[in-house]
């Protein structure tokens, strides 16, 4: 009892007992299964029995095909979708931003920019999947049969894969991105506005050369989570295709090969050493990322 | 080694710990039969008809057998979430049930290479059907002469022709007897109608194996190497090539037949015929009202002096777990759901299928049935032509060798889609498959 | 709100035309938006089986649509309420939980100063940035080892202390003067005392982000619910959809009028709370 007392009032035990449960999730469900990864990565597992194979998923993964392919569609869409999902909301918040305009309308549009981020993958998945359905008779074929053109098999090729993927990113993010670029752009103090009106400095002037350089720190997060979230990509891709396989694999990302090697076809030694390999890329771009941008910086000087 | 394995057991322990604070522990099937004399079996399918008629089979089975009842909990899943489960329930060798169905496809994830498997020898179980049963689709799920599955039908490839639609254009389906007459007939409709004939499937792998196999080629040699460029396999596939590019297959909306994107146009008479196993009937019957009364079944067409007339196509091997506690039990009722006259007859009337028991073949009074709603559909009975094909239904080995999901993936995903879709040469794409499998099975 | 600054075009029109451009520019779009959902709204009163093969279309048979489906959505949807009301015991427990544990650890993190604090700090960051799908495997095979597949424990507990939500609560927590803590050491409080009685009410507005956040992230959670669970009766609505899926079951009416449905809940509680949804889903980048 009295050492419960103690320990409650007392200064040096009590920030243990407020971080232990992060500890115990870390070792538990992060330190063990990556050790476990890390392990099995070495082995090939038959039914539940592992033998040990040294580096060979590795090099088995590196003179893969699909895996290359799942690694180049992923960086695909990772760096299409932040050559879309950056500019295209920032110019939308500087709209939105601005005097002009029906403030009403503004709320409006804002608030049904974000509907579509409140629309779980799942749903989305199979709404998107049936807009690009490949009779003539779909929504986006319809559109095309509007210009004039024939029915496109979307779905089944390449490119279309890749439009109704970006297409479903661009629907469920542009909202919530807008919002970040809102916030940043809103914390800009407008003194450095009228400062650069007495210079004579144009508003496209003043948008490259106080506006962008002001969000640094927001377009720097939304990049970084944008790498994050396209390399890691694969519920979006699961329910467009209806599950994991797509013509020629067009839709086949990292996740999507590890889940198909792991999980499908229950070469867990293999889906592990992918497993390590996204690891270290992500832990890569990141890393150099964050280092880049001074936010390690700024967190050991805190 | 040792002792990093050590701290990682002890961090499990430690995990399984934490776990096991909240979580319901599922109670343990011990065997043997309950207070009232039944005996619980734990079965998981991947289609509802399935869990339907297993149900009805333990009704029957209790009827017959008052001293050893049967308590059968079916749990249907989505196939893909099911085969994958079952993978890894066998890698911890618990969760398992005691029957499964698996399907044809991924039967082989299930025994490995050096003939390990979970899966129990059914052999004894099946002796007093055996003659009656269609050996080659037995064969399906024998390796190493253990019977490790029971087949669920024939499936033997057919052909189902629109009559109404082909008369218009004045083609006679009774005419067609080779594929070179189907590649005449289909240039012949397409033509008149400038509509597509046949379907060329990029997303399942059934009438592609069919040409192989009347060709007497095979996806595997006899070491059990990966060979699916070669020769036959090429010819086969080219075969389908040379169809689609004479306008006698095109493909077709959701990549293969047997899918809703596809019953659409079929029934709104987009394709005037469908090679594909016996068991589509169900389909039309199912999703193609409109089409009731103008379909004909046929034999499927044949290569001339080709090896076989037909093989089966698809399927579903049914499996008892080796480790069940009530394996005895489970392998006695299963081939009396699988395999009995009983069985067959059910698995015809109520699913459509063409049962594996020949016997049903030649009973009149179930096949010609004037009331039976597959009968009424179509303008002929699919009984009288499979008796037709009866002594030439081959068995296609590939279909049982361990590699099979690995080369079934890589041709539905990439490789027909490569030729069909694309217009890929068929010798190329089955290169580049050659090398990827060649990788993957390293 | 700052100016006109970000606007000129170098066209000059006349005020009055310039943002009624801006007006129809953002109501159209606003309509391409919403587009998708309003047309699968329309499927829901169309046959389910003719909107998988046909698409999803403008082009509609007015004389198609029926209440049918709704009927059979309260009468006879089989186990899609169930599922409903899993996903929402999940979303609440879990976003409880989390928050719970969450803000606990965040509160250590921002207030003391203890050995190891750098290093764990730094786990906190790398957490972030590690996608849970390469966990997900190892985890799922250590799971059926220990027999714990098909519960909720092992959905619930691998998340309580979540690195995103533990760092967003630091960063609000180190805004809290430590005058006030020391004021409550002073009243005889303890340490975790202070925490719920200090500390929690001051930071209702964090807590309210955190669970609209947490709350999206659980409502939609799919892959690794899709791998634990088992029986039909456990499952959770995004699990429940998917089975829909598949060309064995056909069930395609209940596909379509039942992912509308789910949407329902999140779209209720957002015209409610709008502040608090936008708070939440762009909490990341408040500080950086």
């Amino acid at each position: 009892m009295v050492v419960l007392r103690r320990l409650l009032y007392s200064q040096r035990a009590a920030p243990y007992l407020f971080i232990a449960p992060f500890v115990i999730t870390l070792l538990a469900f992060w330190m063990l299964p990556l050790a476990r990864t890390f392990m099995l990565s070495t082995q090939e597992v038959v039914f539940g029995q592992a033998a040990f194979v040294g580096l060979d998923n590795y090099q088995r993964l590196w003179e893969d095909r699909l895996f290359w392919k799942a690694m180049f569609n992923s960086a695909r869409y990772m760096v299409l979708t932040i050559a879309l999902l950056i500019p295209i909301p920032l110019v939308l918040a500087a709209l939105i931003n601005s005097k002009i305009g029906s403030d009403r309308v503004k709320a409006v549009f804002k608030a049904s920019m974000f509907v579509p981020a409140l629309t779980s993958v799942v749903v989305a998945g199979i709404i998107f999947r049936l807009m690009f359905a490949e009779t003539g008779t779909g929504l986006m074929n319809q559109i095309v049969g509007l210009v004039g053109l024939d029915p496109v098999r979307w779905l089944r090729i390449d490119t279309g894969g890749l439009i109704a993927l970006l297409a479903l990113a661009m629907w469920r993010w542009t909202g919530v991105n807008i919002l970040y670029f809102l916030a940043g752009m809103q914390a800009i103090p407008e003194e450095y506005y009228e400062a650069a009106t007495i210079d004579g400095a144009g508003r496209l002037q003043q948008f490259f050369h106080i506006t962008l350089p002001n969000l640094k720190p927001t377009i720097v997060y939304v990049t970084t989570i944008s790498v994050y979230g396209g390399l890691a990509m694969f519920l979006e891709s699961f329910m467009l295709y209806r599950g994991n396989a797509s013509p020629n694999d067009q839709g086949l990302t990292v996740i999507g090969y590890l889940y198909r090697r792991g999980i499908e076809q229950n070469d867990l030694g293999f889906a592990s050493a992918v497993g390590v390999v996204l690891l270290v890329v992500i832990m890569a771009i990141n890393l150099t990322f964050l280092t880049l941008s001074g936010t390690f910086k700024k967190e050991s000087a805190r | 080694m040792t002792t990093r394995r050590r701290i990682t057991s002890l961090l499990a322990a430690g995990l399984a710990a934490t776990l096991a604070l909240s979580a319901c522990g599922g109670s343990e099937d011990e065997g043997g039969p309950d207070a009232q004399g039944r005996t619980s079996i734990e079965m998981w399918v991947f289609a509802e008809l399935h869990g339907t008629y297993y149900e009805a089979m333990a009704e029957q089975w209790n009827e017959k057998n008052p001293d050893k009842q049967i308590k059968l909990d079916v749990t249907v899943f989505p196939y893909d979430e099911m085969h994958n489960k079952l993978q890894l329930a066998v890698n911890s060798g618990k969760g398992l049930p005691d029957v499964v169905d698996i399907e044809v496809n991924k039967f082989s994830n299930f025994v490995s290479e050096d003939g390990r498997t979970p899966l129990a020898d059914l052999s004894e179980a099946a002796e007093p059907y055996e003659d009656d049963i269609v050996q080659a689709r037995m064969d399906l799920y024998n390796r190493e002469g253990k019977q490790l599955g029971f087949p669920t039908h024939v499936g033997a490839q057919v052909a189902f022709y629109n009559v109404p639609l082909m008369e218009k254009a004045g083609v006679d389906y009774k005419t067609i007897k080779t594929w070179d007459d189907f590649k005449a007939a289909g240039a012949e409709y397409h033509k008149a109608t400038g509509k597509a004939f046949g379907i060329a499937s990029t997303d399942t792998n059934i009438v592609q194996p069919l040409i192989m196999a009347q060709l007497g080629g095979n996806l595997f040699d006899e070491d059990g190497n990966v060979t699916v460029n070669s020769p036959k396999v090429v010819e086969a596939v080219e075969m389908l090539q040379d169809m689609q590019k004479a306008g006698a297959i095109s493909t077709i909306p959701g990549g293969s037949p047997d899918i809703e994107e596809a019953y659409g146009p079929i029934n709104d008479g987009e394709y005037a015929a469908v090679v594909y196993p016996a068991w589509y009937t169900s389909r039309f019957v199912d999703y193609m009202p409109d089409l009731a009364g103008d379909i004909a079944i046929a034999p499927a067409p044949i290569v001339e002096g080709g090896e076989v007339a037909t093989i089966g196509g698809g399927g579903t091997g049914t499996a008892v777990i080796d480790s069940s506690p009530d394996k005895e039990f489970a392998m006695e009722w299963l081939a009396f759901a699988k395999l009995s006259p009983e069985a067959n007859v059910a698995v015809w009337e109520e699913l459509g299928f063409d049962p594996v028991n020949m016997s049903v073949w030649e009973d009149e009074e179930v096949t010609h049935n004037p009331e039976n709603k597959f009968n009424k559909y179509f303008r002929t009975n699919l009984f009288d032509v499979l008796n037709q094909v009866k002594g030439d239904i081959g068995h296609f080995e590939s279909f049982a060798d361990p590699n099979l999901p690995k080369v079934d993936e890589v041709f539905t995903t990439s490789t027909y889609n490569q030729i069909f879709g694309d217009g890929v040469p068929a010798k190329k794409a089955l290169d580049q498959a050659q090398a990827d499998l060649e990788n993957q099975l390293e | 709100m700052s100016g006109e600054r970000s606007t000129r075009t170098r066209i000059q029109l006349p005020y009055w035309l310039h943002g009624s451009v801006q007006t129809a520019f953002l109501l159209v779009l606003t309509l391409v938006v919403l587009a998708p959902l309003l047309i699968m709204f329309v499927a829901t009163f169309q046959d389910g089986n003719d909107v998988i093969r046909r698409g999803l279309s403008f082009d509609v048979d007015l004389g198609s649509l029926s209440l049918d489906n709704y009927v059979m959505l309260f009468t006879d949807s089989g186990p899609y309420f169930r599922w409903f009301a899993n996903s929402i015991l999940l979303t609440v427990v879990q976003v409880a939980g989390t928050l719970l544990v969450s803000s606990f650890v965040a509160y250590g993190f921002a207030v003391y100063d203890f050995k190891g604090k750098t290093a764990l700090f730094i786990a906190v960051l790398l957490l972030m940035a590690v996608p849970f799908e390469i966990m997900m495997l190892p985890l799922y095979v250590l799971v059926n080892d220990v027999g714990l597949a098909d519960s909720y424990s092992v959905i619930v507990l691998p998340f309580l202390a979540a690195s995103v939500t533990i760092f967003y609560f630091r960063q609000y927590f180190l805004g809290i003067p430590k005058d006030l803590l020391e004021a409550g050491r002073m009243d005889g409080a303890t340490e975790f005392g202070i925490f719920f009685k200090i500390v929690v009410p001051v930071a209702k507005p964090a807590f309210a982000a955190m669970a609209i956040l947490n709350g999206m992230i659980i409502w939609n959670n799919f892959l690794w619910p899709l791998l634990v669970l088992r029986s039909e009766s456990k499952f959770t609505l995004p699990i429940g959809l998917n089975t829909l899926l598949t060309p064995h079951e056909n069930n395609y009416e209940l596909l379509i009028i039942g992912s509308m449905f789910s949407l329902l809940p999140v779209l209720v509680l957002f015209l409610l709370f709008q502040r608090f949804f936008v708070a939440g889903m762009t909490a990341g980048a408040l500080k950086g």
